[in-house]
This record gives C-alpha cells, sequence and structure tokens, in this order.
C-alpha cells in the first residue's frame, strides 16, 4: 500500500516537474498501480499466507520508482512497462500457485536443465534470434520479442540447486593435492569447468558480458554454498582471471569496456560517451537531485535501459541513490535470511541463489554506471525497462516467497509439536 | 550451509558498501566539478530551458518574455518590441549567453536568487523556482521618441532623470533584433551571430555606454564648471576676441569653429561656444584643476550602471601636459586625447541639473515575483558630487543661454527653460560628430539628456546646434509631457 501510494505520489511529481499540473491520466494510473499490486497481495496472502512480508512492497517500490522514472524518459516505453508489470504480477500468481513447494521443483531437474540452456542459446537460432546494441540476446517470435537469457537464470538456478544438493558430499572430497592447496576431484569439477565453459561460450557467441559473469559467478557461489568448501571459490576466482584475461587480450570490445572505466574521459565524445554522461548526471544531481523531471538523464543512451540508477541520481540524488541501495539491501537481506531459516538443503541453496542473482546482478549495473567496476549491461532489477527482466524477476521473487512460506509452515509445525 | 550464507550476506555488504562510496565519491566529493565540467551542458541546458520572467519598461510594455514551444528547450525568449530594447535588453543565447539586463538581472528573471527563492518557500509545489519580473526605468514612449528622432543615423541617445539616475530612454544605431540570436536552432543562431560580429557598423555595440567619442564642445561645461569651482576668479575674466589663439611651443594656432570670431567672459563663451576663449581659460586653469573637475564628473570610473560592460571615460593625466601645452588646450575644448562615452555626457548634464550630484545610473524600476510581491526596487544614491549647489546653479544658468540665445537654440521648448550645450567634435577632414548635452526643465530639471550623431560621409556642416539639438529637443519634450511638473 505504502509503495504504491510512493509510486503515484512520484508519478504527480514528476508531471508537476514537467508540465507544472497534475496528470490527466491520475484516477487510472492510481487504480492500476494500487489495483496491480492489491492483486499481488491478495494472491501472496492467499496462496502463501506464512511467507515474509517484506519482499513483495520492496520490490513494488523499486518497480513503481523505475516505472515513473520510464514514464518521464519515453511515455510509448512507459505504456509497455506497465504491460509487463501486469504480465509479472501474473506470472508471480501463476509461479505461486504451480510451485505448491519449492522442493518439488526437484522432479524436473533436468526439464529446468534443458529449458535453462535452451533458453540460453536460443538467440543463437537463426531465424529468431537477434542482435541489439551488438549483444544478441533477443528472440523475436512475429511481435513479440524478449530476452530469454533473463528466464534461464532462474531455471538454470533451480537446476543448480538440486543437482548440487545431490552430488555436494561427492563435490566436497577433495582428493586432489597441489602442495598446501587442495582442490577437488577432477572429475567431480567437471560441472564447474561444464559452467565456466556455457559462460564463454554465451560471452563470446552473444557479446553478453554482463549476463555470463553473473551465471559464472551464481554457479561459483551455489557450489561454494552446497559444498561449504571455499576451494571452490579459489578455483572460480582463478577460472574467472582466466576467462576475464583470455577475454581481454582476444576481444576489442572488451579492452574498450576496461579502457573507458579506467579513464572514459579521452573518449568523452566517442566510446566513452555513455559513461561520462552517467557521470556528469550523478554529478548534478548531488545530494538531493535536480527533482523529478528536471534533470537531463536523457541525454545518457540507454537511460531507461541500463543506465537508470543514473537518470535516478540526476533527479533524486544522493538520497535518492542511496535509498534503492537500501532497498535492494533490504530484499538481499530478506532473501538470505530465508536461505538461513529453510530446514531443507534444495530451499537453503535454492533462496541463496536466487538472492545472489538479485544482488550480483544489481552490483554488476551499478558498479558499472558509477565506474566502480567496468561496464558490462544488464538490467537493474525490478527498476529497468525490459519486461522479460521485470517477469523473470516477479517469478524469482515468488520462488522466494514460496520458500519463505515453506519456512513459515514448519517452524510453525514445529511450535505445534512442542 | 549457514555459514557460508552469513559470509555471502557480508560479502553483499562489502559490495554495497563499496557502491555507496562510489556515490559519495560521485554525488558528493566530485559532484561541483562533475556538474560544471565544459562537457557537462546539463546546468546550462536546465538555465536555457527554465521559467524566466517578463522585462517590462516603466509604461508596462513587455520587452522580453518566455513562451512555451516543442522544442527539446522548452521555453523561447521573445522579444516583441524586436530592435527597440536590443541594447538594454540584451539577448539570451544558448551559444553566446546573454547581455544586457539579462545578464545583470539573470539570477532574479531565473528565480535562482536569494531573495526570490525565499518568497517562493511557501508554495511547496511550485518546486522549480518561478522566474521574477524586472520592470525598467525605460518607457516605451521615451525611447521611441529618441530612436525616432535618431532615425537611421549612426549615434546614441541617453535619457536619465536626474533626481535619482533612472534611465529614461537608451538608444544606439545600428541595432539589432535579439530574437534569432535568442532562437533555438543553434546553426541558425551562429550564422546571425557571424553576420551581426562582422558586419562594420557594429550593430551589437551599445554606443551610449560602451562606446567613446570626442565630446567636442560639450566638454566645456566641464572646463567652465572647473573654472567655477576651482579658479572663480577666472569666471568673470574678460577673454579677447579671437579669430585664432596662439598656441605655445608650436606654429599651429587654434582657430574658432567656422572661422568666427569671440571673446568676453566665461557665460558668453559658453553660449557661444567659443574655441579661442575655452582653449585658453584652459592653460589659465592648468592640467591639474581641469583634471580634477573631469573626474569629479566621473571621468576616469566606470559608471555603475546595471548593464554589462560600461566604458570609462577618459581624460588624461594631468602629468601629460606638462611638457604639452597645446594638448592642454585642446583637451580644455573636448578635443585630442579626451573620450566619453554618451552616458558620462548625459551624467554631466544631469549633475549639473540636480545641484551637482551625479545620481547613480540605473535601468531597473523594481522586480517583483510572479505574484506580484515586491523583491527589490531602485535604490537612488549618488555617485559623483561634481560642484556645489551654488555653483551648479551658476553654471545652469550659463548653460540656459545656449539654448535661449547661443549655438543650441534648436532645443528650445516652448514654455520650457532648457538648459544645454552643443558639440562638434572634428574627426577626420569637414567630418564631425554632433553632440547635444541638455536638460530641462531647468530650474528643477526632470530628464537630461546626451545626444551624439556619428559623422556622416558627405554631409558637411553637421554641428552639434543643427544635428544634435533638435534630437535632444525631442527626447527632452517626449520626457517631459510623460512626467507630471514637480509639485512645489
Amino acid at each position: 500500500m505504502l509503495a504504491g501510494l510512493l509510486t503515484v505520489a512520484a508519478y504527480v511529481l514528476a508531471s508537476l516537474g514537467r508540465t507544472a499540473s497534475v496528470p490527466v491520466d491520475l484516477a487510472p494510473f492510481l487504480g492500476f498501480t494500487l489495483g496491480t499490486l492489491a492483486v499481488a497481495h491478495v494472491v501472496t496472502r492467499r496462496l502463501a499466507p506464512r511467507a515474509t512480508p517484506v519482499l513483495l512492497p520492496v520490490a513494488a517500490a523499486l518497480n513503481g520508482i523505475g516505472y515513473v522514472f520510464i514514464a518521464r524518459l519515453d511515455a510509448d516505453r512507459a505504456a509497455a512497462q506497465a504491460t509487463w508489470t501486469a504480465l509479472g504480477v501474473a506470472g508471480f500468481a501463476a509461479t505461486l500457485f504451480v510451485v505448491r513447494e519449492a522442493r518439488l521443483l526437484d522432479r524436473y531437474r533436468w526439464t529446468l536443465a534443458l529449458l535453462g540452456l535452451g533458453l540460453l542459446l536460443l538467440p543463437l537460432v537463426p531465424g529468431i534470434g537477434y542482435t541489439v546494441n551488438g549483444a544478441r540476446l533477443w528472440v523475436g517470435l512475429g511481435p513479440l520479442s524478449f530476452q530469454p537469457g533473463e528466464l534461464a537464470k532462474i531455471a538454470l538456478a533451480a537446476f543448480f540447486a538440486s543437482y548440487l544438493v545431490e552430488k555436494r558430499d561427492l563435490l566436497a572430497r577433495s582428493t586432489w593435492r597441489l602442495g598446501p592447496i587442495s582442490l577437488p576431484d577432477p572429475r567431480s569439477a567437471a560441472p564447474i569447468l561444464l559452467a565456466w565453459g556455457v559462460s564463454i561460450l554465451v560471452m563470446t557467441s552473444q557479446k553478453d558480458l554482463g549476463s555470463s559473469l553473473l551465471f559464472f559467478a551464481l554457479f561459483v557461489v551455489m557450489l561454494w554454498i552446497a559444498t561449504e568448501r571455499a576451494g571452490w571459490l579459489a578455483l572460480g576466482a582463478g577460472l574467472f582471471s582466466i576467462g576475464a584475461f583470455s577475454a581481454w587480450s582476444v576481444f576489442e570490445h572488451v579492452q574498450t569496456r576496461v579502457r573507458i572505466w579506467i579513464n572514459p574521459w579521452p573518449a568523452a565524445a566517442g566510446e566513452g560517451y555513455q559513461i561520462v554522461q552517467s557521470s556528469y548526471a550523478l554529478g548534478t544531481g548531488g545530494l538531493s537531485g535536480t527533482g523529478l523531471s528536471l534533470g537531463s538523464p536523457q541525454q545518457i543512451p540507454a537511460a531507461e535501459t541500463d543506465f537508470i540508477f543514473s537518470a535516478i541520481g540526476e533527479e533524486l540524488g544522493l538520497l535518492g541513490t542511496t535509498a534503492i541501495l537500501v532497498a535492494f539491501l533490504v530484499m538481499i537481506g530478506a532473501g538470505l535470511g530465508i536461505a538461513r531459516r529453510a530446514q531443507h538443503p534444495l530451499d537453503k541453496l535454492l533462496a541463496a541463489g536466487l538472492t545472489t542473482i538479485v544482488g550480483v546482478q544489481t552490483f554488476i549495473i551499478l558498479g558499472g554506471v558509477t565506474r566502480l567496476v567496468p561496464l558490462t549491461g544488464i538490467t537493474l532489477p525490478f527498476v529497468s525497462y525490459g519486461g522479460s527482466s521485470l517477469v523473470a524477476n516477479y517469478i524469482l521473487l515468488a520462488l522466494l516467497i514460496r520458500i519463505s512460506n515453506d519456512n513459515g509452515r514448519q517452524a510453525a509445525a514445529l511450535q505445534e509439536q512442542l | 550451509m549457514n555459514r557460508q550464507i552469513r559470509t555471502l550476506g557480508i560479502a553483499m555488504m562489502v559490495l554495497f558498501g563499496a557502491l555507496f562510496a562510489q556515490l559519495n565519491y560521485l554525488q558528493v566529493f566530485r559532484a561541483e566539478s562533475l556538474a560544471n565540467h565544459s562537457g557537462n551542458n546539463r546546468v546550462a541546458v536546465r538555465d536555457f530551458s527554465s521559467p524566466r520572467g517578463e522585462i517590462r519598461t516603466a509604461d508596462g510594455v513587455v520587452i522580453a518574455r518566455s513562451v512555451p514551444v516543442d522544442t527539446p528547450f522548452e521555453r523561447l525568449r521573445q522579444y516583441p518590441e524586436g530592435p527597440l530594447f536590443a541594447h538594454i535588453t540584451g539577448f539570451f543565447s544558448f551559444t553566446f549567453g546573454t547581455d544586457g539586463v539579462e545578464r545583470t538581472y539573470a539570477s532574479e528573471l531565473s528565480g535562482r536568487s536569494g531573495d526570490v527563492r525565499i518568497r517562493q518557500l511557501g508554495n511547496v509545489l511550485a518546486d522549480e523556482p518561478q522566474g521574477a519580473n524586472v520592470t525598467l526605468t525605460v518607457s516605451k514612449a521615451i525611447q521611441e521618441a529618441a530612436a525616432g528622432a535618431l532615425g537611421e543615423r549612426r549615434g546614441a541617445v541617453v535619457a536619465i532623470d536626474p533626481r535619482t539616475g533612472a534611465i529614461l530612454a537608451l538608444q544606439s544605431f545600428p541595432t539589432y533584433d535579439p530574437n534569432p540570436l535568442s532562437a533555438h536552432d543553434q546553426k541558425a543562431v551562429r550564422a546571425e551571430w557571424e553576420r551581426l560580429t562582422a558586419s562594420a557598423d557594429k550593430p551589437m555595440l551599445p554606443r551610449t555606454f560602451r562606446e567613446r567619442y570626442a565630446p567636442g564642445s560639450t566638454f566645456k561645461v566641464i572646463t567652465a564648471a572647473a573654472a567655477i569651482e576651482r579658479a572663480s576668479e577666472l569666471v568673470n575674466k574678460d577673454y579677447p576676441v579671437l579669430k585664432t589663439l596662439d598656441l605655445p611651443q608650436t606654429d599651429q594656432g587654434l582657430p574658432n569653429f567656422g572661422g568666427g570670431s569671440c571673446g568676453g567672459t566665461v557665460p558668453n563663451l559658453l553660449r557661444v561656444s567659443c574655441n579661442t576663449g575655452f582653449a585658453q581659460l584652459g592653460i589659465d586653469l592648468g592640467a591639474e584643476k581641469l583634471a580634477g573637475e573631469a573626474e569629479d564628473f566621473g571621468f576616469g570610473s566606470i559608471p555603475p550602471i546595471d548593464l554589462p560592460a560600461a566604458a570609462r571615460s577618459v581624460f588624461p593625466d594631468a602629468a601629460a601636459f606638462r611638457r604639452d601645452v597645446p594638448a592642454l588646450a585642446k583637451s580644455a575644448i573636448g578635443q585630442q586625447d579626451v573620450s566619453a562615452t554618451p552616458l558620462q555626457m548625459a551624467l554631466v548634464a544631469a549633475a549639473v541639473g540636480n545641484g551637482g550630484v551625479a545620481m547613480t545610473p540605473h535601468v531597473m524600476g523594481e522586480i517583483r515575483d510572479p505574484q506580484g510581491r515586491l523583491i527589490r526596487s531602485a535604490d537612488p544614491s549618488p555617485w559623483q558630487q561634481a560642484m556645489s549647489p551654488q555653483n551648479a546653479a551658476l553654471l545652469r544658468d550659463m548653460m540656459v543661454g545656449v539654448v535661449a540665445s547661443g549655438s543650441g537654440t534648436r532645443a528650445a521648448i516652448p514654455g520650457v527653460t532648457v538648459a544645454g550645450k552643443t558639440g562638434t567634435a572634428q574627426t577626420t577632414g569637414d567630418n564631425a560628430h554632433a553632440w547635444m548635452i541638455a536638460f530641462a526643465p531647468a530650474e528643477a530639471p526632470t530628464v537630461a539628456v546626451a545626444v551624439v550623431v556619428e559623422s556622416q560621409d558627405g554631409v558637411t556642416e553637421a554641428t552639434g546646434g543643427r544635428v544634435a539639438a533638435p534630437i535632444a529637443r525631442a527626447v527632452l519634450a517626449a520626457a517631459l509631457s510623460r512626467q507630471p511638473p514637480p509639485v512645489d
């Protein structure tokens, strides 16, 4: 409810700043926003009554702030985003409805693996896959287009969780010693090598640095949590270094990314334009921002997708960007809390994995637009414009809420026994 | 597994902590340098497209306003009167910045000044400050009279209220239209700028306060003032009637204008604008007294007018004349190295009319916020004390003689006592700048003027009395008809 009001208030303010009048479509907007949220809320109360009450409002607030900025930047895209929000909430409801217990996903392990890989590689299929901004991530079917990779990461996280829970003992055994370092058995290391290979494949063929980094980080983290062996982290870091270094030496676009990360100013009119404009936006915003719709974030290319955080930083200042950071931290904290409280290892691992997706993805893009790390394009969960991303994130949210509900039920059952 | 999950949580905290630190670096520590970075036009775009107050004349005519348009800049600055007030309002260009009132009162017009902001605090919903409206002291009626009287002759007209320093008209020709410079298509704006700056006529030069001319015989007012203030024994000295004054240190003589003969006491010398008499008076006064008086009238200082980049008028240092008596003689009649802006000469007339005090010149009358509440208003203050009131009255009476029966009769207005002084500053050959300074009603002036018409090719006999006096008369008459006579 509060998230809804926040969104509507921001929307009205944005319009006031632009035209000094209350938007004419206020009533339908109010109805739509509150209606969508009410549906999501009621579905949660019905299908997962014992779930944590934190996640949905935080996600809704992020979604709402994102929507306000998209509406302020590009009215056509705002209409599309509203539709996608509705679809996202539908996906959220459907997930809660279909997945009555997260552990049941175990039964569909290989289906999920195939689905994930299939979705991931779908853009490479000639005829339906196509390239936007140099990255081959898109699938077009008639008038519909989407990024299947967004859904793939959830399917793969579920597959990883189910696979690793079964094989965790095997993978935890270290039979391979190299001086003081103990490494896992090469045979059981096969999955991580496979994941690494797939990430490299995705990166090279689709030129999507952000997603491959996310997949890789996700898998290594899940492997480490499942096996409780820090050796996997070391191996992952090593493989990451090798992968990153070879990508840097082989691909020019990777070199460019690194160069404009270290110093974008000489290329401020060329390759560094976007990141320089992002810095300008954040700097101009300062502490309290220029005010909604009173800045010029439209000067940043892709301001409503990858760079929406910079747009927020320009118009809402450090206060706004900090609020976004806090919102994500609350979401991550809630997600990891669910993971810790989960009784079953599969629930635990899945919740941790899904939370890792949100956390790492947020860090990759926010670190990129603030020039903390080299920029690798990826959406900011719930905030950026993008249908596939929004729907995928609502499904992810539904899974976390489902696990949270299972926890609550078990805790209640436990109390009854006592 | 919980230990790993906790570690993951800490790792996330660290990553987000790093993000927060980086955000502080960008949005606080480096915010100012990023916001004002040369490649960052956000502040410029915001200033250019934000609401901006109107500029109005004293008689209520809107001469600059912002209208909403459908371009990325959102608002277009318009000057409904075209070139008439160009040198007062200035222009408002994205590429070339601003000039005139648009520059001087930029923070008030854009609503970014502290005064305007504080008053808007109550209006929370207007999250962007609305610009305040600036009302000038210039009136359209007097400005039109000045523009009409000067016509298409190169020159300048300044009208000022001697009592307050309020500028009533400020006409400079050639002029320009500020609208094309304030347009949004920057390619067209640049083309117009090139055209205007390349023109030999210098249409963007406000000749009223940024151009200096030899003041010619109008400077004799200051020479006369120097005698009255600093060497009263010379005022009633009877200067011989001469056709040409023999100058020491040279075989060149200094002739009267048009080859006439003249002489007598200072009042008569001023009335007929006698070169030989005033040149000798200058020599008799000496460089220190003449330079000191010029300084008292404001020469050597930039008049503190609220328009950008006013020029200072020049009278050479006394030391420069020590070995050059002919230069002193010529400077005493406003030639040689003396140069003055029309604004400065208007201030000379105004000071004589206002009991010896030149008031600070200003074009801003008052500034009100969009709700009509007063933010600032002009606060008249003295600029230069040039003469004592008694001495100023003496000089005034001499100047009345100029218009009553001397060289400036064409400035006379029936029923009104006009005081004035003509000037004809020779440039090359027979060409000359024609000058007139005047004020009226002489006994309690409400308007003072300075007129200069630049030398025109092929036009000889362009004396101040013939060419400039009628313009002065027209502007004085227009100003007097606008102002009710003072109540005794």
